[in-house]
């Protein structure tokens, strides 16, 4: 929200006032960050102890020492099957026949009884092998790995014997080891752990106190800073600036109601201003057009008189038959006497009648209905003239004084007359209802008025037209205003000048 | 010599860094903690070099076989350092991590060295704790550095041993298991928290590892280290 008028203009004025932050911006600012926070210092104790709860959870010291005692279980595991295997080399070596072809036969059998034996060879003292067998089947479960087993036999042979071992215990064990050493590390680093996820905690939360700062500050700033928009405009207005504006922006809320408000205000205190400085003009105008008509009226009926009786003498003297050529000139002369005389007249009764503008006497009427009743008792309006109306409302309920707004629409009427002169006259009169304003329309298809000389249009003896007194708009101007209303002049759709009173609804 | 305490861990990126060591090397034994023990060592020169030859047999007590022979890998970090008399920087180090996986099929010791000189580690298979043992304390030609940088007025070498220390290598793997815990464990579809990756970004290094022993030899000078 900016002062809409007025406002310091360059870019470097707007960065700068981008970055000033004013007391009432800071202190919501600063509270909104300390809201913000506050619950921090407790999240992150919390956050300490949830992480401290969870390492304990998760590192249990008899899961983490049974973890740690899984390789040497697999080790008792090997142990075991290596003396089973031994203790099965060792029964298979008992039952060897001394032949060796019977021992080959006898080997085959017990390659084939013997679990997890693949292989058994008598090797004798030579190295040489008297008698072997070997499992040609694939191995019992799969993958395995080889599990020798020698027995010395008498006279320095030897039973080899090959057993099968599962490989997956290997892999178990490479994998358990893994996990068991990955434990005890996080482990040693529990602590360590901890202050860590703290840390991150606490980086994270702050991140997210700045953002939501960060959000709250340009929030706040959005309040206040429109807030001390409105300030600053006020300031203004004490100043005397009733050009100011404030622009409400799009928001329903309080502050922007205030600013419509604070924008409603200054534009009734600028209306009534130029309503009472355009008033208090009227009236100076108004004391002169009364001495004027004064100093004008009284010489006029002694000039008249004097003629009359210069006239009359004439027209009985004897002379007149002698120089018919003077009477003729005195004729002629006693017709331009007249004809000024009467001009004066008028003017000095245009000025009296300018002068003598009575006090509005306003009484409940409707304007729509005020217009019918004026179109129906002025004939001269419609003789002069097409008139159309247009009502966009029903109801338009306002004060007026009859007579004076009477006068008032017969002075814009004579003008749009007077504007389409040689040919005749359209008037499109228009009452419609706008806010709390109801709003007549007189509009013409004249020239229009040039937009330079809207504004003086309406100040006395201001005039376009050769025979006018300048009067006509000024006394409207001064009528519509004593009904609280106003006046303006622009441009007809269509061509044409256009005039629209906007008078209080009541 | 103090032992506080011993916890087998994962394996270890070479961690023998001159500056790491030299930051474990100048790190205040813990509070609470005894006089480091005595060093037995020779020092000898060879082809410009200072070469020792260590005894950290007290820092291998016969209890530790419990701890190292558990099937998981287990990670001894060896730094040890010329320090001048009345300092506290070292003026030569060297540093090795010593990687052990007892085979609880094969039963016995896969070993694997590693220091700025073979970072890629030397691998060999010990078939008994006693042989691992020995291995580990006599510690054999170590090179400390030129002989030039021997501090002539006097020294004395310090040994830090460290039984499953932190590693680099430990820590990445925590951080990519708080950053993406299903993974961790193999499940299917894992994801990732941006809270997990944010602990995971802010998971910092401890201390060194508390679980250090400390040897230091007596006072040296530059005559001791023959062939100089």
């Amino acid at each position: 929200m900016t002062p809409a008028s007025g406002a310091p203009a360059g870019g470097w004025r707007r960065a700068v006032g981008l970055l000033r932050v004013s007391r009432f911006e800071l202190k919501i600012s600063a509270a909104l960050v300390l809201a913000a926070t506050l619950p921090l210092v407790g999240a992150l104790f919390l956050a300490g102890r949830v992480a401290e709860e969870n390492l304990a959870l998760g590192l249990d010291p008899r899961v983490v020492a049974r973890l740690a005692t899984v390789p040497a279980l697999y080790g008792d595991l090997f142990q075991a099957r290596k003396r089973l295997y031994a203790e099965q080399a060792r029964a298979v070596a008992r039952g060897l026949p001394p032949d060796a072809a019977r021992a080959s036969r006898y080997l085959a059998a017990a390659v084939e009884r013997v679990p997890h034996l693949r292989r058994a060879a008598w090797v004798r003292k030579d190295g040489a092998v008297a008698a072997e067998a070997e499992d040609p089947g694939p191995p019992a479960e799969g993958q395995w790995r080889e599990a020798p087993a020698r027995v010395e036999l008498p006279g320095g042979d030897r039973l080899d014997c090959t057993f099968e071992i599962e490989a997956r215990f290997f892999a178990e064990l490479d994998e358990a080891r893994e996990l068991a050493e990955l434990v005890q590390g996080v482990d040693a680093l529990r602590a360590e752990i901890r202050r860590s996820y703290v840390r991150a905690f606490g980086a994270l939360l702050v991140a997210m106190a700045v953002v939501a700062a960060g959000i709250g500050i340009l929030l706040a700033r959005r309040t206040t800073r429109r807030v001390s928009d409105l300030v600053g405009a006020v300031r203004r207005l004490a100043a005397g600036d009733l050009a100011v504006q404030v622009d409400p922006g799009r928001s329903t809320d309080e502050v922007a109601g205030l600013a419509r408000a604070f924008n409603a205000m200054v534009r009734e205190v600028r209306e009534s201003r130029d309503r009472i400085v355009y008033l208090e003009k009227i009236s100076g105008w108004q004391e002169v057009a009364r001495r004027l008509a004064h100093e004008i009226k009284n010489p006029l009926t002694p000039m008249k008189l004097a003629f009359q009786q210069l006239d009359a003498r004439w027209r009985s003297s004897a002379a007149k038959d002698v120089d018919p050529e003077f009477g003729r000139l005195l004729g002629e002369a006693g017709e331009i006497v007249r004809d000024e005389i009467g001009t004066l007249q008028r003017l000095v009764d245009e000025f009296s009648g300018f002068a003598k503008l009575p006090e509005v006497k306003p009484e409940p009427a409707d304007l729509g209905e005020f217009v019918d009743d004026f179109l129906r008792t002025s004939p001269q309006v419609r003789e002069g003239a097409d008139v159309e109306l247009v009502k966009a409302s029903d109801r338009t309920p306002v004060a007026l004084d009859r007579a004076l707004m009477r006068r008032v629409l017969a002075n814009l009427c004579a003008n749009a007359v007077e504007a389409a002169r040689p040919g005749r006259a359209r008037i499109h009169l228009g009452v419609a209802r706008a806010r709390d304003r109801a709003v007549l329309t007189v509009g013409d298809e004249g020239p229009g008025i040039d937009r330079a000389q809207r504004e003086r249009v309406f100040d006395p003896y201001f005039t376009t037209k050769q025979s006018g007194t300048g009067l006509g708009l000024a006394i409207v101007k001064k009528i519509v205003l004593q009904h609280g209303g106003e006046i303006q002049v622009g441009d007809r759709p269509g061509g044409g000048a256009v005039f629209s009173l906007a008078l209080p609804l009541t | 010599m103090r032992r506080v305490r011993s916890r087998p861990r994962a394996p270890a990126r070479l961690t023998a860094a001159a500056a790491l060591a030299a930051l474990a090397l100048a790190a205040p034994p813990a509070a609470g903690s005894d006089a480091p023990g005595t060093l037995p060592l020779q020092l000898a020169a060879r082809g410009g070099r200072v070469v020792a030859t260590v005894d950290l047999a007290t820092a291998f007590p016969a209890s530790l076989e419990h701890e190292l022979a558990n099937g998981l890998t287990n990670v001894i970090a060896i730094y040890v350092a010329v320090i001048p008399a009345g300092g506290r920087q070292p003026a030569m180090l060297y540093g090795r991590v010593v990687e052990i996986l007892f085979d609880v099929w094969d039963e016995k010791y896969q070993v694997t060295v590693k220091d700025p000189y073979v970072p890629q580690g030397v691998r060999l298979v010990l078939p008994t704790f006693a042989a691992l043992r020995g291995f580990l304390s006599q510690e054999r030609g170590l090179d400390l550095g030129p002989v030039s940088l021997l501090p002539g007025d006097g020294f004395f070498v310090e040994a830090r041993v460290e039984v499953n220390p932190l590693s680099k290598e430990q820590l990445e793997r925590t951080r990519e298991f708080i950053a993406n815990p299903a993974a961790g464990t193999r499940a299917q579809g894992g994801s990732r928290s941006m809270l997990g990756a944010m602990a995971s970004f802010l998971l910092r290094e401890p201390d060194a590892g508390a679980d250090v022993t400390l040897l230091r030899s007596g006072p040296l000078g530059p005559r001791e280290v023959p062939g100089r």
